[in-house]
Formats: C-alpha cells, sequence, structure tokens
C-alpha cells in the first residue's frame, strides 16, 4: 500500500467514524424526522437506542470487512490480469453481505430485541417494537446502503493494494481511466 | 569498435549461437563498456546442419527484433549485429562432391602423376571417395586439402566473403581497431582443419592489405563431448571419439609451432567431463544441445575487447569444483552473470507472462482489462476506438505493436531454448549452479515466480514471495511518466528488462 493511499484510508475512516457517530443521528433528527416520527414513536429515544446501535454494529462489519479484504489484496501474487479480475465477484458478494447485515441490524435492534424480551420499547403502545413508519425503513435501509459505500466501497476503492488497486468498481473510472 | 565472429564448422556455429545471446544481453562491449558492433559469419561445408540452422535462427531473429525495435528501447536488445550469412567450402560443387573429384583426381593422374601418387599417400581411398556434404567427417586432413584451396583475394570478389572482407578494411579504418574472432573445436573436422587455415589466410590477407591494426583471435575448443554410440559401417567415414584425442594433439603441436601466424591471441576451453551427444554423421540429425563451454569460449571475445586482454598469447580458465560449475567460475561473473541472469529472468517473464498478458488483451474489453492489468494504462492506449494511437500512447491491438511483440517472442523463445539446453547438458556426474533447468521453459502457461530461474551468486537477493512477475508489474505501475522514455510493446520490454534483475543491495 503507498503512503497515498494509506492516507486515504485514514482520511475515509476519520470521515466514516464521524459519520456513523455524530453527523448521521444528527441528519436523522433535522432532516428525516418527519418520516421516522409517527406512532407514538420518540425519534430522540429510537436513535439512541435502537438505530444508533445498528449502525454502529454495520461501523464495526465494515471496518472488519474492509481490513480482510485489503489484506487479502495485499498477501497476493496474482499470476494474471485474469486472477485479479476474479477477486470482484468476491467483492460484490462482500457488498451484498454487509448491506444484507446492515438491514439485519435495522430489523433485530427495531423489532426482534423488544420481540424476543417481550417487552414494549415505547411507553403507552403496545407494540413490542419500535413504531417506525414505512417511510422511514426505506429512509433506514437507504441509509444503510449509504452506509455500506462510505465503509466498505469508498476504502476498498481508494486503498485496494497492488495489482488490485483498480478492481474494485468504479476505481477504473475514478482512478485508472486517461 | 567492431568485432567480426566466424564459426567454423558445427561447435564454431554453436558459439556464435552463444555469442549471439551474449551480445543481446550487452555483454560483449569495448574497453569504455560500450557495446560493440557485431559481425558474424558462419563456415560450415554441412548446409544441412542442425547446428547451422539453430545458429542462423537466432541470428535472424535477434537482427529481426533490433530492426523492429530500432532505437526504441534504451536497455534492452540494443546491440546491433550484422550476419554476413553462412558460406561452404564447397560452395558451388556438385551434391555428393568427393575429395578425390575437388582434386580432379583423374586429371592430376594424367597431367603429374608423382602428385596424384602423393594424394593416395595422404588419404587413404575411402577418405578420397567419402561425400563432403556432411562435413569432413572428423578428419581434419580432408578439411585442410579443402580450405587449403580457398584463396581470399578470390573470395573477397563475390560473395558472402566480399562484404565480410570490405568490412573488416574499412573498419580497420576507424578509431578502436577491429578484431576477428574464429570459433571451432581442435578435434573434429571441419573446425580443426579450418580455425588454424581460415586464420593463416586472414592474417596473411591483412598483412596484403596492409592493414596491421587488426587483431586476429580464436577460441579453439578442445574435447569436451562424447557420442553415445557410433556410426554404421554402411556411412562411411566419420568422426570417431577415438580420434578426438589425436587430432587435438596434432592441432595443439600445429598451434606451438605456427600458433602465432595464425592468430595473435587464442583461448583454449575443454573439458575433462565429457557431455554425451547422440552420434550423428552430420546434416539435420546433428542435433548436439548448446554447452557451457561454448558460453565460456565465447566470453574469449569479452576478454579481448577489454583492458585485460594483455599481450600474453593463449588463455585458460579452469573451475574451483571438481563435480560443479558455477558463477565463480565463469570470468568477470559480476557483470556476466547479472546479465545472463537478467536475460533469462527477461526471458522467462515475457514468454511466459506479459506476451500472454498481451495476447489476453486482445480479447478482452480494454478498460475491464486494465482493471486486472493497471500497468498497461502506461504503455497502451486503453480507448476503445482507436486501433493505431490514442492520447499520444500506442493501441495494444495495433499491427505494428503485435508485429514487434511476436518478434520478441521469437527471439525470447530462441534464448529459453539455450539456456535451458546448456543448463541440462552438463555430462554424467557434473551439475551446473547457473541456472535451473525446469524454470526455462517455453510453455504457454502463465509462470509468475522467478526467484528459481538463476541460482548462486547471479540470484537476486530479493525473498521468495517477493520475487515475481506481479512485483514488476507493481513496479511499473508506479513508474513515474518521466521514467518512461518508450512507450508500447517496446516499452513494456524496455521497462522490464531495467526490472527483471535488481540490484544487490536491494
Amino acid at each position: 500500500m503507498t503512503p497515498q493511499q494509506i492516507a486515504l484510508l485514514i482520511a475515509n475512516a476519520i470521515a466514516g467514524s464521524l459519520w456513523i457517530f455524530i453527523g448521521q443521528n444528527l441528519v436523522l433528527l433535522n432532516v428525516f424526522a418527519e418520516l421516522l416520527s409517527g406512532g407514538g414513536l420518540n425519534l430522540s429515544d429510537y436513535l439512541d437506542s435502537a438505530s444508533s446501535p445498528s449502525f454502529q454494529a454495520l461501523f464495526y462489519s465494515c471496518v472488519a470487512v474492509t481490513l480482510i479484504w485489503l489484506m487479502t489484496t495485499a498477501k497476493k501474487s496474482p499470476i494474471n490480469s485474469v486472477e485479479v479480475r476474479e477477486m470482484r465477484p468476491t467483492w460484490w458478494i462482500c457488498a451484498s453481505v454487509l448491506v444484507l447485515l446492515g438491514w439485519f441490524y435495522q430489523l433485530v435492534f427495531t423489532v426482534l430485541i423488544s420481540q424476543f424480551s417481550g417487552t414494549a420499547p415505547v411507553e403507552g403502545v403496545e407494540a413490542n417494537f419500535y413504531p417506525v413508519p414505512p417511510g422511514g425503513w426505506v429512509t433506514l435501509l437507504v441509509l444503510v446502503i449509504f452506509d455500506v459505500g462510505l465503509l466498505f466501497w469508498l476504502p476498498t476503492m481508494l486503498a485496494s493494494p497492488k495489482s488490485y488497486r483498480l478492481v474494485v468498481p468504479g476505481a477504473m473510472k475514478f482512478l485508472g481511466g486517461r | 569498435m567492431n568485432v567480426f565472429a566466424i564459426g567454423i564448422g558445427g561447435t564454431g556455429a554453436k558459439c556464435v549461437e552463444s555469442l549471439v545471446h551474449l551480445h543481446a544481453a550487452g555483454l560483449i562491449t569495448d574497453q569504455a563498456g560500450k557495446t560493440i558492433r557485431l559481425g558474424t559469419f558462419l563456415v560450415e561445408p554441412d548446409q544441412q546442419s542442425t547446428l547451422l540452422a539453430r545458429t542462423e535462427i537466432a541470428v535472424d531473429r535477434y537482427s529481426k527484433l533490433r530492426k523492429q525495435l530500432g532505437n526504441a528501447t534504451e536497455g534492452f536488445a540494443v546491440s546491433e549485429i550484422d550476419h554476413y550469412g553462412s558460406w561452404s567450402p564447397l560452395a558451388g560443387a556438385k551434391p555428393g562432391i568427393s575429395l578425390d573429384q575437388v582434386f580432379s583426381k583423374p586429371v592430376l593422374r594424367n597431367k603429374a602423376s608423382g602428385l596424384a601418387d602423393l594424394f593416395d599417400c595422404l588419404f587413404p581411398p575411402e577418405e578420397q571417395t567419402a561425400e563432403l556434404d556432411v562435413g569432413f567427417r572428423g578428419r581434419p586432413p580432408i578439411g585442410s586439402a579443402v580450405m587449403s584451396r580457398i584463396s581470399l583475394d578470390e573470395a573477397a570478389q563475390s560473395g558472402e566473403w566480399k562484404k565480410l572482407l570490405a568490412d573488416i578494411k574499412t573498419a580497420s579504418g576507424s578509431g578502436d581497431p577491429p578484431i576477428i574472432h574464429l570459433f571451432g573445436s581442435v578435434f573434429g573436422g571441419t573446425g580443426a582443419s579450418g580455425v588454424p587455415t581460415l586464420g593463416a589466410m586472414l592474417k596473411t590477407w591483412l598483412q596484403q592489405q596492409n592493414v596491421l591494426k587488426v587483431k586476429v583471435h580464436a577460441s579453439l575448443l578442445l574435447p569436451y563431448f562424447d557420442f553415445d554410440g557410433q556410426g554404421d559401417q554402411g556411412i562411411g567415414i566419420h568422426a570417431e571419439v577415438g580420434n578426438f584425442q589425436l587430432n587435438t594433439d596434432a592441432a595443439l603441436q600445429y598451434l606451438s609451432n605456427n600458433g602465432k601466424s595464425c592468430f595473435d591471441q587464442v583461448y583454449l576451453l575443454g573439458s575433462d567431463i565429457k557431455a554425451r551427444y547422440d552420434f550423428s554423421i552430420g546434416g539435420r540429425s546433428q542435433v548436439n544441445d548448446a554447452h557451457i563451454i561454448e558460453l565460456l569460449a565465447t566470453l574469449g571475445i569479452r576478454h579481448g575487447c577489454s583492458l585485460e586482454s594483455t599481450k600474453d598469447y593463449a588463455y585458460m580458465i579452469s573451475r574451483g569444483k571438481e563435480d560443479q560449475i558455477d558463477w565463480e567460475d565463469v570470468p568477470d561473473n559480476g557483470v556476466v552473470g547479472t546479465a545472463l541472469a537478467q536475460a533469462a529472468r527477461f526471458a522467462v517473464a515475457w514468454k511466459r507472462n506479459y506476451s500472454l498478458e498481451i495476447d489476453a488483451a486482445q480479447s478482452t474489453p480494454l478498460k475491464e482489462f486494465t482493471s486486472g492489468a493497471p500497468w498497461i494504462r502506461k504503455y497502451f492506449s486503453i480507448s476503445e476506438e482507436s486501433i493505431t494511437k490514442s492520447e499520444g500512447l500506442p493501441s495494444i491491438r495495433s499491427q505494428e505493436e503485435l508485429a514487434l511483440k511476436q518478434a520478441i517472442d521469437g527471439y525470447a523463445a530462441t534464448l529459453l531454448q539455450w539456456l535451458r539446453q546448456f543448463s541440462r547438458n552438463t555430462g554424467l556426474g557434473f551439475k551446473q549452479e547457473l541456472f535451473t533447468e525446469e524454470q526455462l521453459t517455453n510453455d504457454e502457461t502463465y509462470a509468475n515466480q522467478l526467484h528459481n530461474v538463476v541460482r548462486g551468486s547471479a540470484k537476486p537477493t530479493l525473498a521468495v514471495h517477493a520475487d515475481t512477475v506481479d512485483r514488476i508489474k507493481i513496479q511499473m505501475d508506479k513508474l513515474p511518466d518521466p521514467e518512461i522514455k518508450f512507450r508500447g510493446v517496446a516499452g513494456v520490454a524496455d521497462s522490464l528488462w531495467k526490472l527483471s534483475i535488481q540490484p544487490k543491495t536491494s
């Protein structure tokens, strides 16, 4: 990995952390509040108790998968361009798994934990889950895709090492095109 | 500086084959370290000889490569070569000519019966009637008789000799006096008779022409191979292992008495451990592999051009271990080993990776291909639209680029064949620690590891996992634009040549 790639990776990690731990909640509170509120849901309480932990779980998953990707590609010594390109389906599998995992985390923290514990998370509402309206669900699911882009696609595109540096989707367009 | 190399007989041709590869690796240089202009010429009565054909293929492929490259590289294949062709001392004779026909024995008998009797006395009937299309059949007296009929004054008027002698004369007027270097065995037929005879003729001719600055050197090969089996009775007289020592003794005796009238310097090389070749009377069946002795003999030219070359007449070398040759046994091994290691690693990396990658790029969308091979962006346009040139870079699919790639493929294949042959052809109980034979294949399969191509002290000091073609591709991808002076296939080959070897300190 080149010094430039390491710098970009650190910058990306800082930006990703700031987004997940601070920025995303501010955006949800101030921009998407209307879509998320309703059915008696206390948005601030929901963000603290369910949304933030689910996105933080996604953050750690993305960091882990990104590190595995970078270490795997750094260790490999591909024999030819075909062998390099053979890693692209693996990348797509990783990205897809992370998106599905992110959606699953939303489901776990918004619905399943309360369901299994048998408690109602919102006072005055009998439902054993956070009553997120459909528009709110769409917002959360789209945010998961955005976060995977920020936390997996961007660092792997910027910092995939050696012969793999252009194999991540979009790398040719942003880094390799003449 | 000009060097004119003349290979005489099968072994002489093999030495010239070796010389082409050393020259291509940039090892034949003048005193200032600049590559010299090399002229090659082959003397062989057996025009069907496989050894002659193999050498001509090597010369031809390198010449074609040079022609296509022009000045498009600064490290790879920059040495100039000029081939004057091959010439037979029986040129123009009818097929199946024998010694008694060369000397017109019936005419001799009628006009000078005394000479005819002397002829009968010198040559037994089987030597007089043996067909000479396959060479001089391991009999130096036959060769000497035929060779001594050559007149260089006459030869200089036409054919292959004309241009060679004219160029020698012209080169003698330049700053550095040229060297004529002869190669041949002293234990067979053609070499043993041709090398001293031609050496003496050339020296005489140079004196007659008042071209006294030109030096005549020779690498003389003493016995270094044996035959497995012997010829059938039906094939007539032929080279016999039993005669090798006798022929050598006679040749060395001649040299000790008359050597200085033939050569200014000689390099004598042989081996007590003999390579084994299948018996062949000559022609296409003579497929003797290249041998390390021929490489060492060729290094005589390098020595002759260097400052080390003194007024001594005869040079010999020896090896350090009884059953092995390694880089320490090779003269000037620091430079020679590095250059040969570079050539071998280049040939493996090119033939078994880069060339296959360029082939693969022909049938894959270019942007898709580039995503797996970032290095090509430095050398080729990745625009699909253009098949010639775009943004100052040639297309990887242009006919000129593919023709050059084919020329490099051809030469790399020849180089690998030569390296592989001399790596395996060591003789019973003898081994070499120079190259790994198994790594020097011409397979159309990808290779990545370069670590074991070269052995011993010439081997780069990279770790096994780091010594790969992939590492070179990554280095190419990282090369700053000003460091890439040439683009296209020539640029790739030039960068690969430079990156094929790592300085010892890395």
